[in-house]
This record gives structure tokens, C-alpha cells and sequence, in this order.
């Protein structure tokens, strides 16, 4: 053997292995979106059997029929929407709004309002949802979408990438547009905002998948089932008082699943930069 | 258009003192280079024009206002950045009419403005594009037609040609200074570290270093005239030569004495114990013969620039820079030189001020 072919060699057999690893970790990390996808074609019986079974005998379709057979089905996909187009919304406008002042706006206490707000990163959402409770039922906002969504309208996480990616953009530009005549508003709907497309892209997608998913805030805030969201709703409407119906649900998040992983699909550039503006200057 | 006037002018970042005291007057329709090295406060001292930093002490008045206290927005100054900080997201046009826009010009004049400008300066064809299509050179231009299209007071540049390459640079050197001076007579202020662009654009040069403002004159008075050793040194290309000696009188003729030699000077040179001379590499007479009253020194070596030779000689520690005449073509050996009389300077080596020449 030369050494030119021991080396093509040694290269394939790496080539290799970094294929079978990789596929090893993509087959852990599949195999409950592959099992879903088996157990939601199965009966109930079948689906608990244990060792698992992978092959759905007899096939059926029972599970997505008492899915669409759910009267408030569609409600849930319209109020779940809702809650996820409020959250978006409002995190595009205050995030994009608060970083802008953060990154570009001198003003006193500017550095330690930031790092006061950066470290209600660290406390645990559980530790704020009887505070936040109290406020929402003393707004009358208990079993309201719009009073949910109040507690999501604005992020640490995207006030953080917005000040990030405001700061990464050329000082230069805000300094021309100040001498064009252009105050501290105007250039932020001029100059700051346009120019801020892919950030506000990442914190639209990042917020539209945590507020479509979103389970606990909806299971405390949302009482009748007519206002739940799909994943409060789903697992409602399968739960009796000593077992719960499992592949109806499992069926359920999968037809809710969609449309997160097609917007993924589409979208996952955006999603990639948002963590490279965040990892990037800082 | 107006006069700029900067009255004891300082401008503190914590404890460094970026510009110190500075006094100077941009005459209406001027146009003023501010000349020097990297961190000599030239930048400093335009952004305070500008309004984008604010003095520590001082006046700025632009006409006969004083602007200390008045926003960058509302100065009726414009800017060329080094980087021409275009807008990305907007066209040429856009780019054009924004200042426009913001000054709530009707749209129909405003399409007028941009077109005239365009036209001027010959980016007409250029006005749907975005900056990211267009060269170096084109986007140069957009930046001034931005600038101009609102006839401002004061035109402000900073290193705008630093980023083209040398070709470019040459041919734009003259057509800004052929716009600014000689068609509109915009008073202009004009940094640059590059004193050949200083020399050719300027009507007058402010030469600074370490935020001190070292000379102010035209570019005659600052190459022939120049104050002290910093500005000697830093103007002229390759830089003037500086000996360290003392001037002495024996048998009636003044004489620069130095370790290694010693030149004999015009009578009227005052005699010191302790003197710098000084002399341009351009301004010295060379032999490769020994001649009356030349010193004798030894060729370390020749860089060639094309029409001209600059030979380097050698005394131990000391180098000296002259000009070869074309006839002389060797690179090593001996040979003898002494500087034009009607051109050298004396500086005194304690306040390094010129004190004759």
C-alpha cells in the first residue's frame, strides 16, 4: 500500500465513523418523533404493550378521527394562533424597541437596568407564576387570552438579541443619519428597524415556537375549555379521571406539531442567525 | 455657507486629553485640512464641529452661532465618513433624498434636488441601485451627493479617500477639490493623515499632534516655513533631515559642527551651543567628485522611486536622506553633498522651534 493510498483510507475510515456517530445521536433524537408517528396509527392496547411494538397491527385511524370528531378542535388551533400572533407581535415591537434604547440611547442607569433585567434570566418561570396569577386575576384577565398573553409580550431573551444585533450595526451609519437630521426616533424607524429584518426574524420564530408549544402558562391562566390552547386542550380532552387516552394525543401533537416544523422548514436561517447574533459580539 | 470658528477648544475622554486648547478659524469658502498622525485629535476636532461630541471646554460657533449647545440634527453641517456610511436598505435615491426627507422637503423638489445632484456629480445612471452593487468609488460619491444635496453650511470630511485604492484616489483628490473650492465654494473641513492630499486640496493646513495644534498656514508656509520639527518632519516626503551640533564661528565663517563633520552655514545663522539642523532631502547639491565647502560622507545605499533617487548616507548612528540627481547613478562608495544654503533650518533642541530658516 502507499502512503498516498493508506491515507485515502485512514480519511474514508474517519469519513465513517463521523457518519455512524452522527446517525447514532440523529436516531436518539428522532426516535420519540418516530414513535409518535407509529403510536398515533396504533390502538391504545397495542401502543402500551410492552416490549414497544413498531408496527402499527391492525392499522388504524381511530385516533385522528376522534381528534377532528372534537367539537372545539378548530377553537383551540384559532385560540392557540392568537395567543401565538399577540406573543410575536408584541415581542417584534417592545423587544426591537427596549434593545434599540439599550444599545443605542445614552441614558443614566442605562448598563444597570440591563444587567438587572439580563439576570431575570436566571430565575425559574415557576418561582413568578404566583406573583404573576395575582396580577392577572386582579386585572379580571383569569381564563382571557389576551390576559395570558400579557405575561409573554415582552422577553429578557429578545430584548437581549435586539440589543446585541443593534450594537453589531456600524455606529457610522446612526451618526450620518443624526446629521441628515434624523432624531433618536426617526432613526430608529428609518434606520434601526429596517435594517434589523433578520434579528426581528429570529425573535418572530423563536417566540412563535415557544408560544405555540407553551403548556404550563395556558394550563394555569385558561380555565373553560372553550379559550384553551391545543396542548392544554388536547390533554383535556383525552384525560379520564383514572387513565388518559394516550394516542389521541400523541396524534393531536403531531397535527400541532406542523406547523412548527414547516415554519422551521422555511425558516431555519433565521433561527441559525439568531444564534450567531447572539453568540457573536458581546 | 459660513465661517467656522473653534475658541480654546478642549475635548477630555477621562483622563486623556484628545484636543488641547485649540484656536482656529475656517474662513468662509475655505477649504481646511486638518493634517497628522493617527490619534492627534484631527477626528476629535471634526466630530466636535459636527456636534457629535461636545467640547469639554470651549466655543464652536458656525456663522455667527455659537453651536456648543445645539444638536448635530439641527447644524446644517454635513459629513463624509471614512466608511461613507451609506444606508444599506435604501437606494441611491433613497440614500440622496433622505436628509431631504427629513427636513420635510415637498417630494416633487425633492426628485428635483436628488436628480441635479446626481447629474453633477455623474451617478445619475446609479439611482435604483442599492450601495452593496456599487464600486468604491461610485459609493464615494453618493456619500458627497448626500452630503451636498442640502447645501449645507459646512462640508465635513474625514479620511474620505483612504479606502479607495491609489488609482482612484489620485483622480478623486482633484475632482473633490475642483467641486468644493472652485464650483461651489463650500467651506470645507477636510482630515486626513496623508499630507500629500493635505498639500494638493488645501487653501490653508492645520497641522496637529497629540491634540495640540502644532501650525496653521498654507501649504507653502507649512513645507518651506515650518515651525518646528515636528511639522518639518512630518510634512515632505521622504522627511527632512534633522542633525543634531552646535554652530560655531572660526576664522569669520559660521560653521555646524557635529562629530562627523562640519558645514559651513550663511553668516547670518546666530551661533548656538546646542542646535538641530535641518534640510530637506530635495534641497541638497550632490558630487561625486570632492568639491569646495561639500561634506564628504559614504553611500549606504539608493531607493529608487521612478524619476527619483533618494540616497542614503551614513555617519554611525546618523542617516541622511538626498536627492540624487539623474546623471549620478552609482548605489555605494563615496560621495560628497551640502545643502542649499537659502534652505535649511536651525531648531532649538530644547522647544524644537525653528530660530531661523
Amino acid at each position: 500500500m502507499t502512503p498516498k493510498e493508506r491515507e485515502k483510507l485512514i480519511r474514508r475510515i474517519w469519513i465513517v465513523i463521523t457518519y455512524v456517530v452522527l446517525i447514532t445521536f440523529a436516531l436518539v433524537y428522532l426516535m420519540p418523533f418516530i414513535r409518535s408517528l407509529v403510536a398515533s396509527f396504533m390502538t391504545w392496547a397495542q401502543a402500551s404493550r410492552y416490549p414497544p411494538e413498531w408496527i402499527p397491527h391492525p392499522f388504524t385511524l381511530e385516533n385522528y378521527e376522534k381528534l377532528f370528531r372534537l367539537e372545539l378542535f378548530p377553537r383551540w388551533i384559532r385560540n392557540t394562533a392568537l395567543y401565538a400572533g399577540l406573543i410575536v407581535a408584541g415581542n417584534i415591537l417592545f423587544a426591537s424597541m427596549a434593545g434599540y434604547a439599550f444599545a443605542r440611547l445614552k441614558f443614566p442607569g442605562r448598563d444597570a437596568i440591563f444587567s438587572a433585567l439580563l439576570s431575570l434570566l436566571m430565575i425559574p418561570m415557576f418561582v413568578t407564576l404566583v406573583p404573576n396569577y395575582i396580577i392577572i386575576y386582579k386585572l379580571g384577565l383569569i381564563d382571557n387570552i389576551f390576559g395570558l398573553s400579557l405575561l409573554g409580550l415582552t422577553n429578557v431573551s429578545s430584548i437581549f438579541l435586539m440589543r446585541q444585533y443593534f450594537m453589531s450595526l456600524s455606529n457610522e451609519i446612526f451618526e450620518a443619519a443624526r446629521l441628515d437630521g434624523c432624531g433618536p426616533i426617526k432613526a430608529f424607524f428609518y434606520i434601526a428597524l429596517p435594517l434589523a429584518r433578520p434579528a426581528l426574524g429570529a425573535v418572530a420564530v423563536y417566540q412563535f415556537l415557544g408560544s405555540w408549544n407553551a403548556f404550563i402558562g395556558p394550563l394555569i391562566f385558561l380555565r373553560s375549555p372553550e379559550n384553551f390552547t391545543l396542548p392544554v386542550g388536547l390533554s383535556f380532552a383525552f384525560q379520564r379521571s383514572m387513565w388518559t387516552e394516550y394516542t389521541p394525543i400523541i396524534a393531536g401533537s403531531l397535527v400541532a406539531s406542523a406547523p412548527t416544523i414547516i415554519l422551521f422548514l422555511v425558516l431555519n436561517k433565521y433561527l441559525i442567525r439568531g444564534i450567531v447574533i447572539t453568540g457573536g459580539k458581546g | 455657507m459660513a465661517r467656522v470658528l473653534l475658541k480654546n477648544v478642549t475635548k477630555k475622554f477621562g483622563n486623556v486629553i484628545a484636543v488641547n486648547n485649540l484656536n482656529l478659524e475656517i474662513k468662509d469658502g475655505e477649504f481646511m485640512v486638518l493634517l497628522g498622525p493617527s490619534g492627534c485629535g484631527k477626528s476629535t476636532t471634526l466630530r466636535m464641529i459636527a456636534g457629535l461630541e461636545t467640547p469639554t471646554e470651549g466655543e464652536i460657533w458656525i456663522g455667527d452661532q455659537l453651536v456648543n449647545d445645539i444638536d448635530p440634527t439641527k447644524r446644517n453641517v454635513a459629513m463624509v465618513f471614512q466608511s461613507y456610511a451609506l444606508y444599506p436598505h435604501m437606494t441611491v435615491f433613497g440614500n440622496i433624498e433622505f436628509p431631504l426627507r427629513m427636513a420635510g422637503v415637498p417630494k416633487q423638489e425633492r426628485i428635483k434636488k436628488v436628480k441635479e445632484v446626481a447629474e453633477f456629480l455623474g451617478i445619475a445612471d446609479l439611482l435604483n441601485r442599492k450601495p452593496s452593487e456599487l464600486s468604491g468609488g461610485q459609493q464615494q460619491r453618493v456619500a458627497l451627493a448626500r452630503a451636498l444635496v442640502r447645501e449645507p453650511q459646512v462640508f465635513l470630511l474625514d479620511e474620505p479617500l483612504s479606502n479607495l485604492d491609489a488609482k482612484i484616489r489620485t483622480q478623486m483628490r482633484f475632482e473633490l477639490k475642483k467641486l468644493l473650492s472652485y464650483e461651489l465654494g463650500i467651506t470645507t473641513v477636510y482630515v486626513t493623515h496623508d499630507q500629500v492630499e493635505a498639500m494638493t486640496m488645501a487653501d490653508r493646513i492645520a497641522v496637529m499632534n497629540k491634540g495640540i495644534l502644532q501650525q496653521v498656514g498654507t501649504p507653502d508656509e507649512i513645507f518651506y516655513k515650518p515651525k518646528n520639527t515636528f511639522v518639518a518632519t512630518f510634512v515632505g516626503s521622504p522627511p527632512m533631515n534633522l542633525i543634531e551640533g552646535s554652530i560655531v564661528e572660526k576664522e569669520g565663517k559660521i560653521l555646524f559642527e557635529t562629530e562627523y563633520f562640519s558645514l559651513q552655514l550663511p553668516n547670518d545663522v546666530p551661533k548656538a551651543e546646542e542646535a538641530i539642523l535641518g534640510f530637506r532631502p530635495q534641497h541638497v547639491e550632490v558630487s561625486l567628485a570632492p568639491k569646495e565647502g561639500y561634506v564628504k560622507g559614504n553611500l549606504l545605499g539608493v531607493e529608487k522611486l521612478g524619476v527619483e533617487n533618494y540616497g542614503h548616507i551614513g555617519y554611525g548612528h546618523l542617516e541622511i536622506v538626498v536627492r540624487l540627481p539623474e546623471e549620478i547613478r552609482v548605489t555605494r562608495g563615496e560621495i560628497y553633498w551640502k545643502p542649499q544654503e537659502n534652505r535649511i533650518y536651525i531648531f532649538d533642541p530644547k522647544t524644537r522651534r525653528a530660530i531661523y530658516g
